[in-house]
């Protein structure tokens, strides 16, 4: 269902995050509120000029309205699933192309390292409905889940545990030239290897950070969006599809199907495809799930994910610099948030040492039980 | 019997003719009497046609691994002295897909598209839990 009415119709004018890494002292309403702060002050607002809130994570969007005094006309909160990102995002583009809002503010709040959040064990919310079911199995955590279609995907295609270990190579990288990144010591293949297995054939490094922080963004429409002082960057297209049949289980195409339908809206909606992207901005929970997202969205075929990855392709300088901030794996695990930011900062130009020299179109992409993906352009 | 110190399941909600069945060593899933669709866990309703008429009927125990992993990591005390341990994927000849443990064979004898056959494991008095063993290797 494109809807390619919306192409270039709404930009984000703010962008802001707080520190990341362990931030014992603030809460997820206080790196909400942080992150918030940062977001008006890129795009010069004030608080009053939010009429729009939508809120993720943090635990409750009536104590977050109070704590920042905010009488919006529009509110919403979603659960703290990282798959809420693209979500959010697409939410905020049908309230504000409804009219139902002018400035809409996402906030997200994630004090998940100081509240001791293990992914796993008698607290795990993963999956649908939450897998307790599997406990007395021992099956438990996302992780594990995606170390199964991992196994799969060696299995079906002969992916090599170098190529997922050049994916968080990469991303190291990346996060070492990027000041604000939690883990920014390089590694190499051999480092890889010797890293403890979590669950077997994925190691610590194929695993996400758990850590604390904030991100904001601020979207308006594009004609409200020309008058800011920071050059608007525009939401060329997007597109959403659910696989919730069979959801408790890996899907046996590693979700491509429901890829491939959102590539189709997202790309006709922006007029773009992977040819014309600059950079990629992809949700790395776990690195098989970037080699499953390039599958699905088109940037190589079936199974053939692994060498694209293995030959460097992702790094800065190769053909598509992904998750240049570091991602989640190295940078920040803000679930979605935080590539998106980098997206929007990467087409304003700026980046420093991890800059992607004229950055043009950029696409983030989630691959989950329920599939995102946005395209940013620095031209509406 | 030592103390057993692993997850217990809840076997007296919706999932009790599962459990109950188990512990004899059958097992029970629940099957659409609309459209024939077999499902685990229970649910009121069939995912395939949303008819609410079901009733628990016995299934063959044979299925096929789809995937395996193997936990290095105790997320539970009860699993921290046979670290690391499997978990396997698996779907069942009825089309019902479960996560379990592969028995029998030692945890480098997975593979993806074996033969499995249930086995059925006591813990407690109460609880049985489904395994599932390599086809050829079921008495």
């Amino acid at each position: 269902m494109p809807s390619s009415g919306l192409a270039g119709k709404i930009a984000v004018i703010g962008v802001g995050t707080t520190d990341f890494g362990r931030l014992p002292d603030r809460d997820a309403y206080d790196l909400g509120v942080w992150a918030l702060r940062e977001a008006l002050a890129d795009a010069a607002l004030d608080f009053d000029d939010i009429d729009g809130l939508i809120v993720n994570r943090i635990p409750d969007y009536q104590r977050f309205g109070e704590i920042v005094g905010l009488n919006p006309s529009y509110t919403t909160i979603t659960p703290g699933h990282g798959r809420f990102a693209g979500i959010c995002i697409e939410t905020a583009a049908a309230v504000l192309a409804a009219g139902l809002a002018h400035t809409v503010a996402l906030v997200y709040g994630n004090n998940g390292r100081s509240a001791g959040e293990q992914y796993g064990g008698a607290t795990d919310i993963y999956g649908s409905g939450g897998p307790g079911l599997w406990f007395p199995w021992g099956m438990t955590s996302p992780g594990a889940f995606h170390a199964l279609m991992a196994r799969r995907h060696m299995h079906l295609y002969g992916t090599t545990p170098d190529q997922l270990g050049s994916v968080a190579q990469t991303f190291r990288r990346h996060a070492a030239l990027n000041p604000k990144a939690v883990m920014r010591e390089p590694f190499d293949l051999a480092a890889y290897h010797r890293s403890r297995f979590v669950c077997e054939p994925l190691h610590l490094l194929d695993y996400c950070l758990i850590n604390d922080g904030g991100v904001a963004l601020i979207l308006t429409g594009a004609d409200r969006a020309r008058d800011r002082p920071k050059p608007p960057v525009y939401i060329r297209g997007f597109g959403q599809r659910a696989r919730f049949a069979g959801s408790s289980f890996p899907p046996d195409d590693f979700w491509r199907e429901p890829m491939r339908a959102v590539a189709r809206d997202t790309y006709e909606m922006a007029g773009l495809g992977p040819a014309d992207m600059s950079g990629l901005m992809i949700y790395d929970n776990f690195t098989p799930t970037v080699l499953f997202s390039l599958e699905g969205f088109g940037y190589c075929g079936e199974g053939e994910s692994g060498p694209l990855v293995g030959a460097g392709n992702l790094a800065l300088g190769g053909r598509w610099p992904t998750n240049t901030s570091g991602g989640h794996l190295s940078e920040s695990y803000m679930q979605g948030w935080a590539l998106n930011v980098e997206a929007v900062r990467q087409l304003r130009g700026g980046c420093g040492e991890r800059q992607i020299p004229d950055a043009a179109a950029i696409q983030y992409m989630a691959a989950s039980p329920v599939v995102t993906s946005i395209v940013y352009g620095r031209a509406p | 019997m030592t103390e057993y110190k692993k997850p217990l399941p809840r076997i007296d909600g919706p999932n009790r003719p599962f459990w109950e069945a188990a512990r004899d060593g059958r097992l029970l899933l629940q099957r659409c009497l609309d459209c024939g669709t077999w499902r685990f866990p229970a649910a009121r309703y069939c995912p395939s046609c949303r008819g609410e008429r079901s009733e628990w009927q016995a299934a063959s125990g044979r299925a096929t691994l789809e995937s395996f992993c193997l936990f290095h990591k105790p997320y539970f005390d009860g699993f921290a002295d046979e670290l690391p341990y499997n978990v396997i994927q698996v779907r069942l000849e009825e089309g019902v897909q479960l996560f379990s443990n592969l028995v029998a064979v030692a945890n480098d004898r997975a593979a993806i598209g074996m033969p499995l056959q249930a086995r059925f494991e006591r813990v407690t008095d109460a609880v049985t839990l489904l395994k599932f063993a390599p086809a050829e290797a079921a008495p």
